[in-house]
């Protein structure tokens, strides 16, 4: 056997090969290195070394204009993050929060993933949330859903929507493949109907319309209405992407499932699903972190979710100049959520393509 | 219990105009091994997939074991538990270990405890001598090894009746032989077997009784040494020169 001299390419040889290969190429690179350079030295002297930071500072924010005001996040934080939830009480809101979140990372816990430990962590977790945010019992003073506001209400929308949305997704998926073709087609028509609607117009029926339609015992409040309208609408995006993932499965996996005998449940359950959601997953996440982001519609119908609360936060006249700040807070906790999100799903991707090597 | 393993009674198969089946009449005794041949688009993997109800049939009767195949739900999955199927493309579970696609079935279908199943498929996995890749994913075996582990997955339910549709068509050639081992020691265990194969010298060595069909009908059915050394129509003479002439 030769060995072939392996070709080392250094760092240095690698850049000048990918970034100045010719004069023009060198040109461009420099340009847009300066340009990048700039519009970074602009973000870190606004941010940091012209920023006022410290508790209660508007009169000196107010005069000094080229740098952040961080004081606006220091002393307006608790109205961006509990919006109109009452003041002694907010504690309780921070509380619910933390508990949604440790039930979220821990249930991305494989350990956790189990017919019977998911629901049960779930269930706990919503049961938790909801007695520490509504109050009421255990002398607890009671807060109308009306009130609650903030990152704590965007978090309940968001994990209601989904937890609600993703059965219903499996159940619409599984009605638009039916074998019977009136069923087929008209969850076919249902979901065409609801994706062709913009979801402010299903926030809207179901918040304002519904009320007139319904009995009065199956009413309720409107958020729940809202997070119903919106779990339907999800459903029917992720309906269509569980197809998808079902599409992809070569058919002889559910016919070696018939072959052994298995009924339409337990392939379903143990073949066809587990290799759909595993086929759909990219798409699965893109469509969380969509509805993560489309929780702030909830405004339109006189809810305060984190955007709201942010601009209400900065709408007072002694804080009217802080929009900026405003805005890089709250797209700074958005992009923490979303960010880590996108992240675990890589880290699924990457484990679950480990398994079926 | 009826002396037939599996019995045909003049069934038919369509594909919308198409004319898939015609009149098949087919009869296989309790441990008989039966190596069905044709050339392609002949209808053979349509019949045995007729016989557990991957394809459904349109007219005439199917009795597997005694029991009719007909719309009753409960007759098509006991009619699955007792006919075991190995297909050309394996089909192993692809997110399941090796064990977890021999152990499945048996535990949602036989209700057989975790532990229970896993010693019978690890039994089973001796036998087609792979135990050594219990816990790896079917990705990481060959072909051959796949289509092993494919046979004793079936055999974990414990069929009365195997049936093979094309097991080796899909192999490279030097798997071949692992797998067709394989199939020539349950041969010999006694289990009743159909199998749709161009293996020819499987079927010599193997069957009771070989089939020739073309275009969706049943055209010879002879013993082996009978039909290949006998052929009667010149179809299959037609036939046979293409598979053994070269």
């Amino acid at each position: 056997m030769t060995d072939l001299p392996i070709q080392h390419t250094s760092a240095f040889s690698n850049i000048k090969r990918h970034y100045f290969a010719t004069p023009l190429n060198s040109a461009i690179t420099v340009l847009l290195a300066a340009f990048t350079a700039w519009i970074l030295w602009g973000f870190f002297n606004w941010a940091f070394l012209e920023a006022i930071w410290g508790y209660g500072k508007n009169e000196e924010c107010r005069a000094h204009e080229h740098g952040a005001c961080w004081s606006f996040v220091a002393t307006r934080w608790r109205i961006v993050l509990f919006g109109l939830y009452p003041f002694e009480e907010q504690w309780r809101s921070a509380l619910a929060c933390i508990v949604m979140l440790i039930v979220a990372i821990l249930s991305c816990v494989p350990v956790f993933w189990n017919a019977k430990r998911l629901p049960v962590l779930w269930m706990v977790g919503f049961a938790t949330f909801y007695i520490l945010m509504r109050g009421g019992v255990f002398g607890l003073t009671p807060v109308v859903e009306r009130d609650w506001g903030g990152l704590s209400l965007t978090v309940f929308i968001f994990a209601s929507v989904c937890l609600l949305g993703m059965p219903l997704s499996i159940i619409f998926a599984l009605l638009r493949r039916s074998e019977l073709p009136w069923i087929a087609r008209t969850m076919a028509l249902v979901i065409d109907v609801i994706r062709s609607l913009p979801l402010l117009a299903i926030m809207f029926t179901f918040a304002i319309v519904l009320p007139f339609v319904l009995p009065g015992w199956a009413i309720g409040d409107k958020l729940y209405r809202v997070i119903v309208g919106y779990a339907i609408f999800f459903a029917c995006y992720q309906a269509e992407i569980i197809r998808g993932g079902i599409q992809a499965i070569p058919s002889g996996q559910e016919e070696a499932a018939k072959a052994l005998g298995m009924g339409y449940w337990h392939r379903i359950g143990y073949i066809v699903l587990p290799q759909a959601f595993r086929n759909a997953l990219p798409p699965t996440i893109n469509q969380f972190v969509i509805t993560f982001k489309e929780t702030s519609l909830v405004t339109i119908i006189g809810f305060f979710d984190i955007l709201a609360s942010g601009r209400a936060a900065a709408g007072t006249a002694d804080w009217s100049f802080a929009t900026i700040e405003m805005y890089v807070f709250v797209g700074l906790l958005f992009f923490v959520f979303v960010f880590s999100l996108s992240r675990y799903g890589a880290y699924l991707e990457r484990r679950m393509s480990l398994n079926s090597r | 219990m009826s002396e037939q393993a599996i019995s045909v009674r003049s069934m038919n198969k369509f594909y919308g105009e198409f004319h898939a089946l015609k009149n098949i009449d087919l009869d296989v005794g309790r441990g008989e091994k039966v190596v069905i041949c044709g050339p392609s688009g002949s209808g053979k993997s349509t019949l045995i997939r007729c016989i557990n109800r991957l394809e459904e049939h349109q007219a005439g009767t199917i009795e597997v074991n005694g029991i009719p195949l007909d719309d009753n739900v409960d007759n098509i999955d006991e009619i699955r538990r007792e006919a075991g199927m190995v297909f050309q493309n394996f089909n192993l579970f692809p997110h399941m270990t090796i064990l977890e696609n021999c152990t499945l079935a048996p535990t949602l279908v036989r209700k057989q405890s975790r532990k229970e199943a896993e010693e019978a498929a690890m039994s089973y996995l001796e036998r087609v001598k792979i135990p050594e890749q219990a816990h790896k994913y079917p990705g990481e075996l060959s072909g051959g090894q796949q289509q092993r582990v494919a046979i004793a997955r079936a055999l974990c339910m414990a069929p009365e009746i195997m049936l093979f549709d094309e097991p080796t068509s899909a192999l490279d050639p030097e798997m071949i032989s692992e797998v067709l081992d394989v199939m020539v020691g349950l041969a010999e265990e006694g289990m009743t077997m159909v199998c749709v194969t161009h293996e020819m010298g499987f079927a010599r060595q193997v069957a009771d009784r070989v089939i020739f069909m073309a275009e969706g009908e049943i055209i010879e059915e002879a013993p082996p040494g009978e039909f290949f050394d006998n052929p009667k129509s010149e179809r299959t003479k037609t036939f046979l020169g293409q598979v053994l002439g070269h």
